[in-house]
């Protein structure tokens, strides 16, 4: 490999000038927050200021011995975990289709990346129609067993709903980073393997997949680190939360712990242990995942 | 946001120089539809009724948002003068530090014309009102008497027992949803327990000091609870998520649903609906036989003054407060929106209208009788604190029991120990505050 030269940039204050705006944004927009909700976690915090008691360890005592964030904190593995692996399983094989050119694999390729213009609120508003029990395609039905679907009420309805939009929304993206890795791939091993008698299932299973294990697990990364937080718009415009709780992912709990219960310090515990917890997934990933793939062709 | 703080500093330096200038100033509300409406036709009137201030009001969308809004706007010194808050928030912002007594800066104000069941929700243990009601409203008993009729029930049902045998009447003659609630917190606890009587929490539901416990589970309530979810199995009552319309006024507006609980609220929009097709008919909330009726809830909001402000600002928006008490004002907004004027002389001036039997005055006859039921020691109001997140709670928790995860009886003991956290965490933060 050869290296491009270092010295792109002859001042050594342009470079620093250009990246200063995007860093100030991200001073600003994360990293104060996220050390006022570290400091904030020590306090007990009144709603509009004035007054803040400093508690030690016992907000994190008490939200650590609360049943409600367990709960909530399993939901979000779960929906972590099987919202993310259909993320990245359906795309994949989606990539798969259409990297073998098979008919209407051209045009698919281009169709398949429109959702990501979609907002995942404009995504809940739409699922929740689609899967609504009165008039959405499940609506059959529920004619002719009576009860057999409603989100608003069975809290397993309202999960799966929830799972259904997320996939849908995280296609595109997955997709594309998928393809492209397949479409990287020399045509001369397809071809090597085609030679040595491999059909096309054996040819998938031992050329492309492996060879495209990078770009998996960037897309499994990218998921489970993204899962965390983009559920938040799903969530506040399908179910709320809702019913009973069944839907309650610790982003969403935040969310109504911090701004509708004003309880400013549970939220930042909260959220402190949330990114904590995102952490230790990520690193544990790398470690566990990333070290068995091999990034040489 | 910062563009009006940027034309509210125009302003102030310009009446710093010496001219004349309006002071402006803001009022953040939370209503939407046609109660937002009614809000803004209210300050146009009120800028146009005059020219020595402005107001501008400002949409956010729900009671939730605009207390979000106003939390962050009050931190970093940007909170309007005049903000609307809903009920559950009392508590909150009495021991806020934020805002000033209204009856503090206006001293001259004949408070006592407000209707007891008014003042004792917002009034300071020395009777001083914390803020102006402004959108009151309570919880009332719809009717779709043309559904009621059509099954043969010709008179309104009155009582649980009365409304139950309704229900079963109209489910027997083919009516799918014949009574809807949508199981808040508000319209199934509180409003029941107050006017049957019944302490939502000890300490008078937190009025005499901040070590409450929540007590509902052990009332009576509880056992209407149940019932509700017996009733609910057995087809007779529908929730929000049972109805086609998937909301339970929308699905009583467009005759899904033939009787409902609602606050006096959505009147205007109920009755727009039926225009035509169905005759209504809004009464006071039902009671079971065997208890005594005491009075329902204020519900809805109020307007709180807000810290931080200029003397200017302070007395402009003293001027529009002034100018929702007028009664054609309350008067305005009662036909409007259904929210029911809470100070006497309204009530008066609805009488020698001689409109007083007009159907936009409906709620209003009937929202103040039920909040003039006499009153008990418990049904003042709620004074408790972290009220709104226990009010999730509480929902969350019946939701279980109403789609069969658990009894109701385990999911008010559960909602009855979260809320007692809530409280023990809210007088910690609280420490060394009196409740005024």
């Amino acid at each position: 490999m050869s290296f491009a030269p270092q010295a792109l940039f002859t001042n050594r204050w342009l470079p620093i000038l250009l990246v200063a705006p995007m860093a100030l944004l991200i001073v600003i927009f994360f990293y104060v927050p996220i050390f006022q909700a570290f400091y904030w976690s020590f306090f007990l915090e009144r709603p509009f200021g004035g007054g803040s008691l400093f508690v030690g360890w016992a907000n994190f005592a008490r939200v650590l011995s609360d049943p409600k964030f367990w709960e909530s904190l399993q939901k979000t593995l779960i929906f972590m975990v099987v919202g993310s692996s259909l993320a990245v399983l359906i795309p994949l094989i989606l990539a798969v289709a259409a990297d073998r050119q098979i008919r209407l694999s051209y045009p698919a390729r281009n169709v398949l990346v429109w959702p990501k213009a979609v907002a995942g609120a404009s995504i809940g508003v739409v699922f929740a129609f689609i899967f609504n029990p009165f008039v959405g395609i499940l609506a059959p039905l529920n004619q002719m067993f009576p009860g057999l679907w409603n989100p608003g009420i069975d809290g397993g309805d309202a999960f799966v709903m929830l799972i259904a939009a997320h996939v849908w929304g995280g296609i595109p993206f997955n997709f594309v980073i998928l393809l492209a890795g397949l479409q990287s791939i020399p045509r001369t091993l397809h071809q090597a393997g085609a030679m040595d008698g491999a059909g096309p299932w054996r040819r998938i299973f031992d050329v492309q997949l492996p060879l495209v294990m990078p770009q998996v697990f960037l897309t499994l990364v990218l998921e489970f680190t993204e899962s965390v937080t983009s559920a938040f718009a799903l969530v506040d415009t399908m179910t709320q939360g809702g019913p009973g709780g069944a839907t309650s992912l610790l982003v969403y709990k935040i969310y109504v712990d911090g701004f509708n219960g004003y309880d400013l310090s549970g939220a930042a515990t909260q959220t402190a242990a949330l990114m904590v917890f995102v952490i230790i997934l990520t690193a544990g990933q790398f470690v566990f995942l990333g070290r068995r793939i091999n990034y040489e062709r | 946001m910062k563009f009006s703080t940027l034309a509210a500093g125009m302003a102030a330096l310009m009446a710093g120089a010496g001219t004349a200038q309006a002071t402006d100033f803001e009022f953040w509300y939370g209503n939407t539809g046609n109660v937002e409406e009614a809000i803004l036709a209210q300050c146009d009137a009120y800028n146009e009724a005059q020219s020595d201030h402005k107001v501008t009001c400002v949409g956010q969308g729900s009671y939730e948002v605009s207390m979000q809004k106003a939390i962050a706007a009050y931190r970093s010194g940007n909170a309007p003068v005049l903000i609307q808050f809903f009920d559950a928030g009392t508590l909150d912002l009495m021991l806020s530090d934020a805002v000033v007594p209204v009856q503090d800066i206006l001293p001259d104000v004949d408070w006592g014309n407000y209707i007891t069941g008014a003042r004792s929700y917002y009034e300071t243990h020395d009777g001083r009102l914390f803020s102006q009601p402004y959108n009151s409203s309570t919880l009332l008993f719809y009717t779709n008497k043309t559904q009621l009729e059509e099954a043969g029930i010709t008179e309104t049902p009155t009582t649980w027992e009365e409304v139950i045998a309704a229900a079963r009447k109209l489910k027997d003659a083919g009516n799918s949803c014949p009574f809807v609630t949508d199981g808040d917190t508000w319209r199934v606890l509180e409003q029941f327990s107050a006017r049957h009587g019944l302490p939502i929490a000890t300490n008078h539901n937190g009025y005499d000091g901040l070590d409450a416990e929540y007590v509902f589970n052990t009332t009576f309530a509880a056992q209407h609870l149940a019932n509700l979810v017996e009733w609910r199995n057995e087809g007779l009552v529908k929730l929000n998520a049972d109805t086609a319309a998937g909301n339970y006024t929308a699905a009583f507006n467009a005759g899904e649903c033939a009787m409902m609980e609602g606050s006096s609220g959505s009147y205007a929009a109920s009755a727009a609906a039926f225009e035509g097709k169905y005759e209504i008919t809004v009464g006071m909330a039902p009671m079971y036989e065997d208890y005594e009726r005491h009075n329902t809830l204020v519900g809805g909001a109020s307007i709180y003054v807000m810290k931080g402000h200029s003397d200017a600002e302070v007395e402009a928006a003293k001027t529009f407060l002034d100018f929702l008490r007028q009664p054609q004002q309350q008067m305005y907004f009662t036909a409007a929106t259904g929210y029911v004027p809470v100070t006497n002389d309204v009530m008066d001036a609805i009488t020698a209208s001689g409109e007083a039997d007009d159907a936009k005055y409906a709620t209003a006859g009937i929202g103040i009788e039920s909040m003039n039921q006499p009153a008990t020691a418990d049904s003042r109001g709620i004074r408790l604190g972290f009220y709104v997140q226990f009010r999730e709670v509480f929902m969350e928790e019946t939701q279980k029991a109403f789609n069969g995860d658990q009894t109701m009886q385990v999911a008010l003991d559960n909602a009855k120990a979260r809320g007692d956290e809530l409280l023990r965490r809210f007088e910690q933060t609280y420490q060394g505050v009196t409740l005024p």
